[in-house]
């Protein structure tokens, strides 16, 4: 375009410069300026000044940025427009869940233990389960109610992931089937077990696990972020959504679908998240792969500790209507999601 | 494409929503816009998904200032109160008081600098800022060179003769 060679009289104006230190001068452009700049010192000093000032006015333009907050969940945006609908729900989140709870407390009461006062502790449905599941180890009519259970599971579920204080291994109040109950021995509830030991019987009824309706859809993109990680799943299969507990505690749920009639939920967070709101030191890989608890599981396949391990950073469990084997076998193959 | 309206949200939304916030100065009203924008997106499916989106938001922007101007005028009918008077950290005072002498500042520059200015702090690209401003993408540079001295110079000379604008 313009000619800046040697000998040349004119100068470059500031526009050029201007695009030129913004990197968007074409090519061809940019090699005659830079080889008029190796002749001309007055060009050569206007472009510093130039740059002086552009890096002032960026500056001064950065000083007027707004905090920058997270985009809210794109899925979100679509259903409402308007911002943040997730925080008008919350308290709904909460009083279900807690409605649930005291639901399953109820459901799981045993009745030559439980005082109707005892089922109505709430926050203590699951672990007042496992207490039970101590104390009375056979407990063998629980497929009867296994329907009413799974049906309200899911809050349950979200019960244990929303509460700053819950401890990650109630959260498996989802995932026990009655043969769990009857073989949670003693041994099986020893302090800080690795692994959720609680939960409802007979999922293998159950054709879906809606666990986490209240739970917002985030896209994978958010979910990394969250994360600070690639979501982890399981290679192959199809991933129906990605969903953020509302509390914000960093935990993500992948849903994928290993047919069109199991929903396979990989919850996940930063083990680094789970290290600050978990006191009970029980989550380690190095518990998780223990070839003591290897052993104990083979003596008692429904020991609950293989349904949580660590990928990467982010400390994974699964929730699905299989069996704890088969779960066990999909938690192994679970990797960052590509 | 919805998935890609799903991209440009996630790699536009806190550019639009520093644009938005130059022309409103209110954080939240312009986190508002910016997904009203997307949302609007989602319906109109517009080519050009980014362009159309900083198109629309600087309509919206353009539309609430007058709103804010309409308000403005309402309530300084209402009770003549000086908005300044409130307490803050140090810190924040100051951080405020460069703020508004920025945004004053740049309310001193043409719309269209100040238009092409924005648009290349929000990440657009020289053939992007000619899209949207309507102006040739050889004068882009220019009016950037323009915008800046500008600015630069504006907020040096209200430095220089305006302290008792910050202190009073």
């Amino acid at each position: 375009m313009q000619d800046w060679k040697e000998g040349n009289m004119s100068h470059v104006d500031e526009g050029t410069l201007h695009a030129y230190l913004d990197g968007e001068l074409p090519s061809d452009e940019r090699t005659a300026l830079e080889a008029h700049l190796g002749q001309c010192a007055t060009c050569r000093q206007t472009l510093t000044e130039q740059r002086v000032l552009l890096e002032r006015a960026s500056a001064l333009l950065g000083s007027t940025r707004p905090l920058e907050r997270p985009a809210p969940p794109f899925e979100q945006l679509r259903r409402a427009p308007q911002r943040s609908p997730w925080h008008v729900r919350m308290p709904f989140a909460w009083a279900a869940s807690i409605a649930v709870a005291l639901g399953i407390g109820y459901l799981f009461r045993s009745p030559e233990q439980l005082t109707p006062n005892a089922a109505l502790t709430p926050p203590a449905g699951p672990v007042a389960l496992r207490e039970r599941a101590k104390a009375s180890p056979v407990r063998q009519r629980q497929s009867a109610r296994a329907d009413k259970v799974v049906r309200s599971e899911g809050t349950a579920s979200t019960d244990s992931y929303i509460g700053p204080q819950s401890r990650v291994r109630d959260v498996g109040a989802v995932a026990m089937n009655s043969s769990q109950l009857r073989n949670a021995t003693p041994a099986a509830a020893e302090p800080a077990p690795s692994v959720i030991v609680s939960g409802a019987p007979a999922l293998g009824a159950v054709r879906r696990m809606p666990v986490t309706t209240q739970w917002p859809v985030i896209s994978r993109g958010t979910a990394a972020s969250l994360l600070g990680a690639d979501p982890v799943g399981l290679p192959g299969l199809s991933t129906r959504r990605i969903q953020r507990n509302p509390t914000g505690d960093g935990t993500v749920v992948v849903e994928q679908t290993l047919d069109s009639a199991t929903v396979i939920q990989i919850f996940q967070r930063p083990a680094t998240a789970l290290a600050s709101t978990d006191s009970s030191a029980a989550f380690t890989p190095r518990m998780l792969f223990d070839e003591r608890d290897r052993a104990a599981r083979e003596r008692a396949p429904a020991r609950l500790d293989r349904l949580a391990r660590f990928v990467g950073r982010l400390r994974v469990e699964i929730a699905g209507p299989l069996s704890l084997d088969s779960l066990n076998r999909l938690l192994e193959q679970v990797e960052p999601l590509p | 494409m919805p998935d890609d309206i799903a991209d440009v949200y996630r790699s536009t939304y806190p550019a639009l929503v520093r644009f938005l916030y130059r022309k409103v100065w209110d954080a939240e009203r312009a986190e508002d816009l910016a997904q009203e924008a997307f949302a609007r997106a989602l319906v109109h499916r517009p080519e050009n998904t980014r362009g159309w989106l900083f198109v629309v938001a600087a309509n919206m922007a353009r539309d609430e200032a007058r709103r804010a101007a309409r308000e403005k005028r309402h309530l300084t009918l209402l009770k003549s109160e000086p908005d300044a008077v409130r307490s803050a950290p140090e810190d924040e005072i100051d951080a405020d008081t460069q703020r508004t002498r920025v945004r004053a500042v740049l309310d001193l520059l043409t719309p269209r600098d100040r238009e092409a200015l924005l648009l290349w702090d929000a990440g657009m690209s020289y053939d992007e800022i000619a899209a949207q401003t309507g102006l040739a993408r050889g004068a882009i540079g220019t009016t950037l060179a323009r915008a800046r001295r500008r600015l630069v110079e504006a907020y040096d000379a209200g430095l220089e003769g305006g302290q008792h604008v910050a202190r009073g």
